[in-house]
């Protein structure tokens, strides 16, 4: 049996005595299923464009003229807020374009963003807490590209947009109603939250400390 | 979807190669894994600029980068620049260590610790040396495609799996001793 000892200078071999790491099954699935998103998202770039493209005009339209009486809000969380409900009703709108990448998994759902952001998003499952993760698809508030986690509360969707603010300190959640919808928005470790939904403001509420607390 | 059949064709035969590589780039199943899904990613956005029949020195380039931007960020102190000059001039004189002494042959080891100590002393190493050995030892990369992957002097893929070896040798060494 000493003759797999290493012992001797000459008689160390990698190949034999170190360990070649197989792919799991579960990553061949994923990496199947991020390699297919990506072939789709890429073959249909024109027919998405113009119908994402309609359907954002219809909903920038529906949501501006429905919630243009208010303004209590300063008016650049304002505009946010507008942009982002508009783009969370504009996933609803659009059914099958939801989400781009549909999956529970966080360790799918995460690197989707790589290469399309520049950015990483932070992806946390919070199926434990009742709102599991359902996917993820990028969107523009702002003039820019910002990730978008769905998460599932029951019958209802919630949206998560994240993108990068580079402003000192954290900000505590701020609540709102406009249209019907919830929002909420806040600040930590550098990046800027926004959560929409038609459901219940306290689930938003619980929703919003659940991501803050993390 | 020719431009994808041609990519599952060419590119997921290699996902054991992406995954062993990353797995000893991070030294971590689950990072493993977000490395990997994360280079696929990348490597089919740059599929176009594949040009060679193999594309497993191409695909493990990209999961060489991946790996290496999440090690930076995610464990910077891993990623040390190596003085390749000075480890030629340091790798001769050995003398020291390939000393017989404690080569008793009454250490009895199942071939699965053996297997353990080296992956240890493997993973142990900095990761300029392991990338090298891995991708010659366990992937069979010759130095010309290493040299390619690595993004270094065919010469210095050279006298980093020679120093590698060594710097494997002495720490297996000193664990045996231990051991014993």
């Amino acid at each position: 049996m000493s003759q797999n000892l290493p012992r001797e200078p000459g008689d160390l071999e990698i190949a034999r005595d170190a360990t070649y790491h197989r792919a799991p099954e579960s990553l061949r699935a994923s990496v199947a299923m991020l390699v297919g998103a990506a072939a789709r998202e890429e073959s249909r770039p024109r027919m998405r464009r113009a119908i994402g493209l309609a359907a954002a005009f219809a909903a920038v339209a529906f949501v501006t003229w429905n919630v243009a009486i208010l303004q209590s809000a300063p008016p650049r969380d304002d505009m946010f807020a507008h942009e982002v409900l508009a783009a969370h009703v504009r996933s609803l709108m659009s059914p099958g374009r939801l989400m781009d990448v549909e999956s529970t998994d966080q360790h799918t759902v995460k690197p989707w963003f790589a290469g399309k952001l520049d950015f990483t998003p932070p992806v946390r499952d919070l199926a434990p807490d009742g709102f599991p993760l359902a996917g993820g698809r990028l969107d523009y508030v702002d003039g820019r590209s910002v990730a978008e986690l769905t998460y599932r509360r029951r019958l209802h969707a919630v949206s998560l947009f994240i993108w990068p603010e580079s402003k000192d300190g954290d900000a505590a959640v701020k609540q709102r109603t406009l249209n019907g919808y919830s929002l909420a928005t806040w600040r930590r470790k550098g990046m800027r939250y926004w959560a929409v939904t038609d459901a219940d403001p306290t689930e938003l509420t619980h929703f919003a400390e659940l991501l803050e607390a993390g | 979807m020719g431009r994808h059949s041609e990519f599952v064709r060419n590119v997921m035969p290699h996902l054991d190669a992406a995954y062993n590589l990353a797995r000893w780039l991070t030294r971590n199943d689950d990072d493993a894994e977000d490395v990997v899904q994360e280079a696929f990613v990348r490597a089919y956005r740059f599929f176009d600029s594949l040009k060679e029949a193999d594309a497993r020195p191409w695909l493990l380039a990209i999961v060489r980068n991946t790996g290496y931007t999440w090690l930076r960020k995610n464990r910077p102190s891993d990623v040390v620049a190596l003085d390749d000059a000075s480890t030629i001039a340091e790798d001769t004189p050995t003398a020291g260590h390939s000393s017989p002494s404690d080569s008793n042959p009454e250490v009895v080891l199942l071939q699965s610790a053996t297997r353990k100590l080296v992956n240890q002393a493997l993973e142990d190493l900095p990761v300029g040396f392991r990338e090298v050995l891995v991708m010659r030892e366990l992937e069979d990369l010759s130095y010309k495609e290493i040299a390619s992957v690595a993004g270094i002097p065919i010469g210095t893929v050279m006298s980093r799996l020679s120093r590698g070896r060594e710097l494997l040798r002495q720490a297996l060494d000193l664990r045996l001793k231990r051991a014993s």
